[in-house]
């Protein structure tokens, strides 16, 4: 349950750019989340939740942006999605595999209102 | 409304402070392994048995990472290892700053290796860099053969993973050959040891490795004074 300290350093990041935007009221953080990152967007959800009730970002929206696993089969050299991590090509079964994206853990941008 | 880019790593300020770190271990010229298990894999027993077999040729220091206690540092020092315990509180992790909290603690200078036990778990520890050479998974067989596919990311990231505790193999149903399948599957450059710590089946074969792995370490390094 690392969630709560990938929130904390997301928050960082998050005021860090607000103090940018000192009149500005934040509405939602967009972010990457890679179903092969170990992060899991319900915890994300929730802890975020926990860490900003009573503070000035309580009520944002953590708008969660859920990506598969993707990735290329070097015998037949077909492109795949997975739900999770799986043994093996989908087309040919081959376990000669690469992994080109689904370990995002990344912020996007924000939706803000300026004020 | 409007919109304000970003485009970062959630994770940026601590791959920054590991890359710090991982430049402070190598301008000292070491060798850094980080231990990745589930709690009772065997990563301290690894270390016990390693400290005896390198004992008079590395210098070794151990930076133990737990929730609480000081009972692995105890473990350790009584083979012959200098090093630092870091508490947790609670965290399931280390983080790179973490580490670098405790560097000006060690004396770098003095060592050939740093193991990092990390804290007893096989999901969080995997997402955080914490600057060291070697991301290395232990798997006990007595954890069961089905791990790697249920906490792949660990998997996916290591550059070695250890089977141990195979002294225990005639009493229990563990597939080497199908772990060892699902591994290269998740992580085609993963390399796969098996040992018993305790009682030292394959131990001279990961020795082997400590020894080729910091040699070449050292190839890499400008000689002192460049």
């Amino acid at each position: 349950m690392h969630e709560l300290s990938i929130c904390e350093s997301m928050l960082e990041i998050v005021e860090k750019t607000m103090e940018q935007h000192p009149d500005a009221t934040l509405q939602r953080i967009f972010l990457d989340i890679g179903r092969g990152s170990t992060v899991e967007s319900v915890l994300l959800s929730e802890a975020f939740e926990v860490i900003t009730t009573g503070g000035p970002y309580e009520g944002v929206e953590l708008v969660i942006n859920d990506i598969p696993i993707a990735g290329r089969c070097r015998s037949c050299k077909r492109e795949f999605t997975y739900e999770e991590f799986a043994l093996g090509c989908p087309s040919c079964g081959s376990t000669d595999i690469e992994i080109h994206s689904g370990l995002e853990l990344d912020i996007k941008h924000l939706e803000i209102d300026e004020g | 409304m409007s919109k304000v880019d970003i485009e970062k790593k959630i994770l940026s300020k601590n791959d920054r402070v590991a890359i710090e770190n991982r430049q402070k271990f190598s301008d000292a010229g070491l060798l850094v392994f980080n231990i990745i298990s589930s709690p009772g894999s065997g990563k301290t027993t690894l270390l016990e048995a390693t400290l005896d077999r390198l004992a008079g040729e590395m210098r070794i220091l151990v930076i133990e990472g737990d929730v609480s206690t000081e009972r692995d540092m105890d473990r350790v020092r009584a083979h012959g290892a200098d090093g630092i315990q870091i508490n947790t509180g609670g965290g399931c992790h280390l983080s790179a700053k973490m580490i670098s909290d405790v560097l000006d603690r060690l004396d770098l200078e003095a060592a050939d290796i740093v193991f990092i036990e990390n804290v007893g778990n096989l999901i969080c520890p995997s997402t955080y860099d914490l600057g060291e050479d070697i991301r290395m998974v232990l798997l006990s067989t007595a954890e069961g053969d089905d791990k790697p596919m249920k906490y792949p990311s660990i998997f996916h990231e290591a550059e070695l993973a250890i089977i141990t505790k195979i002294d225990l193999l005639p009493h229990l149903e563990f597939d080497v050959e199908k772990v060892a399948t699902e591994i290269s599957v998740l992580n085609s450059e993963c390399e796969v040891l098996k040992l018993s710590a305790l009682r030292g089946e394959g131990m001279e074969v990961w020795i082997e490795w400590i020894r080729k792995r910091l040699e070449m370490k050292r190839a890499a390094r400008p000689a002192a004074g460049e």
